[in-house]
């Protein structure tokens, strides 16, 4: 289907102001989505409160309105430019509650506006608790078991039910303010009075906890045709329990069978079909029991995300600039990858590297905090690390965070006591204490036990201790074999400054003789097809192999 | 090497002081040397961000914004130029290594730079161009300090010279929080030692950003801040133009503004804080880089700053690009911090000399009261426009709350105030219904707020003293996203706000517009 010719005018609704859990990711969204449909001759009316982003420069939409997000607002700008359209699916969930809102109303309606994007009923569906695990449970898979409450007495009653530990989650809030994890019920009576007072409706939902069982997630396109792509998976190293944004993660998912994947993408599939997502993207979360490889479906975002970006960035494949042709009336078929030019969108990309995003902390600011990490979100920012291994991309991940550490180093030496309470209570600096413990000869299995991380992750993060080993006692080899390690180490992403540590050197000694010796790092590209077809997009990574990309 | 690829760092992953802002320039620079048809170079290692969006620049390189990374990169590519001006701190704190390599750092020179950055080159600096800056010294112990705060007198402006997580910034106001401060800030040492500034109190602070060839300055924005020095600039709001200095104090921030940019020889962006009081200005910091304010004047104005400045970095003149005079807006701009205290239960949202807000909003009007009230609006806490008013300040605000107070009763608020702000409006005349403070029984000011019957809250900490009762207002008051405004000068463009807004509808209108209706 081209193109659609009935609408003329579109407004874009963006997300406003930077707070945790809503940041840039969605004016890089709202960008590729203003750069899109002016592409396509489509007059672009947008509204964002945001003065910081680059899609409320003048010359990136027609008509700019630098005003508050309100459902009051948007309507007075519907009136006065009367737009054919409203895209409300790229400015995160303020973008689409205000959108949602304006059809309720009735707004939409009157003014004569269509939501492109998604539909109120789709956006109900994925949204309100009740509805979206009526549609999960018809197409035959689970959610967590959960119920609503409205006030203490509700909340204890559905507690007991369900049993502790119990995740607590306010309605209509932003990335689970207010909610948390209840152990026992004096942290309950605590989480879920605040939940309540911080709920718009006074509305928490209480859900039976999966925590320490794996997460995933899976980036999934569909449009008018009924097409479906999976754009990326990304695993969770961080088991349940901890908001997304505030895990490592890496994509491509790493620790599942083949089987289990299938499982997962066809579930994704159902889901979007089920929940009626005409076009655009979409973000559905899931978590694998470890013990058994039951499967449950924690949740659902019907619209781009963070994640969403985080795909973006891993694969090459744009997105929201894919989902803003999508709701104009584009099939993935008929949209051609930028990057190779001669495969269509619909073509699922391939990636033949990993990638590691590490979320970045600042409780310093905020003396007085928890630093725990909980499913309320934490992080003001993050990294992400592209390498041939998952070695290389957490080391260059961790180096890339600016925290003063130059990749996987050895944090201060604490107590055993408290070396167990860092792995198993969850914070900003476990990954660390997990090189700490396996140092100090804890077993892989130990450390699985106390965090429930993968034992896949912990193996590698052995690995990179181990050649922590190897690199400290070079010096006795010869200069051959000292050469050969330095050469692996690269690989498993030590930097330099790293290196030169471990062996008590300065940098430009490491440098020096890696300029001697030629150790360069190749770059290779992120082309969506595993070099299956030629790419035109110079999107680059490093990476210590033999076969230059570029 | 080739002379027309210019390779431009990012601002790595976002943090409270570092953001989108700087990605925001950094795009805008890599759009500027596209049309001059450069090829440009980005490398940055944020996911969420314009910048690493692979039709952004020419060639997009996700790799660490390390010394060892970058220097790899530029192996491989052989740009003729590197931009550090625009990523925030990152791409400057590598920025003197990657020289010692023999990177070609283009724009203002590192040495330039490091006289803005250093404190004996910057009073020197400021000495022979005759300014003034705030009285200051350093301490490497508890009595080197205490004879500099001495010599200065008090209150002072303290800090680390070197910041690794823990204690930054604090107002110190008398020789016991001094020694409080010096014996906790760990890091202190005879490398490290800790700057004391001269704390000018109730000065109006004013960021200035601006951009110079070698043959002129030419200022973007002036923007006021609303709340006084002392808060952080990223944390005030601030309004472009300025809405309460006189023309001849304006004049003077060019003035001074254009002397220093010649000084320093600046070559793209400046950024200059000033505080101001009594009429006379005192510098604060030089930066000349991009600063965190680019975007919003670029909003407020019509002015792209950043894409200017990346021009004139490749050698254009201000005169070729056609930027060499001021513009004068005949709207108003209003700035506002959106802060995420209610992650964190239990950290106090008061403001002070460290930067605590993680985004922006702007609210823009042809009236000062509207532009402000739809920050406040699009910052996700609207002023009521009815409703009870809870005012609680230190003593020495007393008596500037007095017309505030008279004005929100004649809107037709109801006030009410604890037993010392109760009887003081009482006594002049105004009308307010006392409540008791948290230790003085129920039902007290907790009960009321968390009842809901408060709409706006005005309270000034009193810093020493009942310190609980406050923080436990701030912070229930925060839970119900109760609007909570801890400044006098804050109180006062929240009246104007709710003033406005009374009288007139919102009107809702295009930059576009705003920019095409402007003279300059």
């Amino acid at each position: 289907m081209p193109k659609r010719e009935d609408i003329k005018k579109i407004l874009i609704i963006g997300s406003g102001p930077i707070v945790i859990s809503q940041a840039c990711e969605f004016d890089y969204s709202g960008t590729q989505a203003c750069k899109a449909l002016r592409e396509e001759g489509y007059e672009v009316i947008l509204i964002n409160s945001n003065p910081a982003t680059i899609m409320t420069d003048p010359e990136m939409s027609d008509r700019t309105y630098i005003e508050p997000i309100t459902p009051e607002v948007v309507e007075l700008i519907i009136k006065k430019e009367r737009p054919d359209a409203l895209l409300p699916t790229l400015g995160g969930q303020t973008g689409l509650n205000v959108g949602a809102i304006l059809a309720k109303k009735g707004i939409l309606k009157r003014y004569g506006v269509e939501m492109i994007g998604a539909d109120y009923k789709t956006i109900s569906k994925a949204e309100d608790r009740k509805l979206f695990r009526g549609c999960v449970q018809k197409i035959g898979l689970r959610v967590p078991r959960s119920s609503l409450a409205y006030n203490m007495q509700e909340a204890r009653r559905v507690a007991k039910k369900i049993g502790f530990p119990v995740i607590i989650r306010p309605s209509f809030t932003l990335g689970g303010t207010g909610g948390g994890v209840a152990y026992n019920i004096d942290e309950f009576e605590e989480i879920a009075a605040r939940g309540i007072e911080s709920s718009m409706i006074s509305e928490i939902l209480i859900e039976e906890s999966v925590i320490g069982w794996k997460e995933y997630e899976l980036e999934v396109m569909r449009d008018k045709k009924d097409n479906v792509v999976i754009i990326c998976s990304i695993e969770n190293i961080d088991p349940m329990g901890i908001h997304t944004g505030d895990s490592i993660t890496c994509a491509p998912a790493q620790t599942l069978t083949d089987k289990e994947y299938q499982n997962m993408r066809d579930a994704a599939i159902k889901i979007i079909r089920e929940i009626g997502v005409e076009t655009g993207g979409s973000n559905i979360q899931f978590a694998i029991n470890p013990e058994n490889g039951e499967m449950v479906v924690i949740e659902m975002n019907p619209r781009v995300s963070r994640s969403s970006a985080l795909a973006s960035k891993a694969t090459g494949f744009p997105i929201a600039k894919i989902a803003a042709k999508l709701a104009v009336g584009y099939t993935l078929d008929e949209l051609p990858n930028d990057i190779t030019r001669e495969t269509p969108a619909c073509f699922e990309p391939t990636i033949d590297y990993c990638v590691v995003k590490i979320p970045r902390f600042t409780f310093e600011k905020f003396p007085g905090t928890d630093p725990t990490l909980t499913t309320s979100m934490k992080s003001v920012g993050e990294a992400m690390a592209i390498g041939r291994t998952f070695k290389e991309a957490l080391q260059k991940g961790l180096r890339s965070l600016e925290i003063g550490i130059d990749g996987l180093v050895d944090p201060p030496y604490i107590p055993q006591e408290q070396l167990i309470q860092k792995l198993t209570v969850p914070n900003a600096d476990r990954i660390l204490y997990i090189g700490h413990a396996l140092r100090r000869g804890m077993s892989v299995e130990k450390i699985n036990e106390l965090t429930k991380i993968d034992p896949w992750f912990l193996y590698n993060i052995k690995e990179i201790v181990e050649m922590e080993k190897r690199i400290e006692n070079s010096d006795k080899a010869g200069e051959k074999e000292f050469v050969d390690i330095l050469r692996e180490a690269k690989r498993y992403g030590f930097s330099d400054s790293q290196i030169a540590k471990i062996l008590g050197k300065d940098e430009t000694y490491v440098r020096g003789i890696r300029r001697k010796k030629r150790i360069k790092p190749v770059y290779k590209l992120v082309d969506t097809c595993a070099a299956e077809f030629e790419a035109y997009t110079p999107y680059f990574y490093s990476t210590y192999e033999t076969e230059r990309e570029g | 090497m080739d002379s027309k690829k210019i390779m431009i760092l990012g601002g790595g992953p976002n943090r409270i002081g570092q953001g989108i802002e700087f990605d925001y320039c950094c795009v805008q620079a890599a759009f500027a040397l596209k049309e001059e048809g450069y090829t440009v170079i980005m490398v940055n290692c944020n996911p969420e961000t314009v910048s690493t969006d692979y039709d952004t620049s020419d060639k997009l390189y996700f790799e660490p914004l390390t010394v060892e990374d970058v220097l790899n990169i530029y192996d491989n590519e052989k740009p003729g130029g590197v931009i550090v001006q625009f990523g925030g701190q990152t791409p400057l704190n590598i920025a003197r290594e990657l020289m010692k390599e023999g990177l070609p750092i283009i724009g203002t020179s590192p040495e330039s730079i490091d006289r803005a950055e250093d404190r004996k080159k910057f009073s020197q600096l400021i000495q022979k161009l005759k300014l003034k800056q705030p009285l200051n010294g350093t301490g490497r112990s508890f009595a080197e300090a205490q004879e500099v705060a001495r010599r200065i007198g008090y209150p002072v402006l303290v800090r680390p010279s070197y910041v690794l997580g823990g204690r930054a910034m604090e107002i110190v106001y008398d020789e016991r929080s001094l020694e409080e401060y010096m014996r906790q800030a760990v890091e202190v040492s005879p490398a490290h030692p800790v700057l004391i500034d001269k704390f000018i109190e109730d000065a109006i602070e004013v960021d200035v950003d601006a951009v110079a060839d070698e043959e002129r300055c030419v200022v973007g924005g002036i923007m006021e801040h609303i709340e006084q020095a002392g808060v952080h600039s990223g944390d005030s709001s601030c309004s472009l133009p300025p809405y309460t200095l006189s023309e001849e104090i304006v004049q003077e921030l060019k003035t001074q503004t254009y002397a220093l940019a010649r000084e320093l020889k600046v070559i793209g962006l400046l950024n200059i804080q000033f505080a101001i009081k009594n009429k006379e200005i005192y510098i604060l910091e030089v930066n000349p880089r991009a600063s965190r304010t680019v975007p919003f004047v670029g909003k407020a104005t019509g002015i792209p700053l950043a894409k200017i400045a990346a021009k004139v970095m490749i050698g254009k003149k201000l005169s070729e690009i056609g930027f060499t005079r001021e513009k004068q807006i005949n709207h108003i701009a209003v700035k506002e911090a959106v802060f995420p205290f209610i992650r964190f239960p239990g950290v106090d949202i008061i403001l002070g000399p460290e930067m605590k807000s993680t985004g922006e909003v702007m609210g823009i009007s042809d009236n000062f009261g509207i532009a402000f009230a739809k920050a406040q609006m699009g910052a996700g806490l609207p002023l009521p426009l009815k409703g009870t008013v809870f005012i609680s300040v230190a003593d020495k605000h007393k008596p500037y709350v007095v017309s505030l107070a008279r004005e929100l009763q004649e809107l037709g608020f109801n006030l009410i105030a604890t037993s010392g702000t109760a009887a003081f409006l009482k006594k002049m005349g105004i009308k307010v219904k006392m409540v008791k403070k948290i230790a003085e029984g129920r039902p007290n000011i907790e009960d009321y707020i968390k009842n809901r019957e408060i709409d706006l809250i005005f309270n000034t900490p009193i810093g020493k003293g009942p310190k609980f009762d406050e923080y436990r207002i701030r912070r229930e008051a925060t839970i119900r996203q109760i609007p909570i405004i801890t400044t006098i000068p804050g109180a006062r463009a929240a009246v104007d706000g709710i003033k406005a807004m009374k009288g007139g509808k919102i009107q809702v209108s295009p930059l576009q517009d705003y920019h095409k209706h402007q003279s300059g």
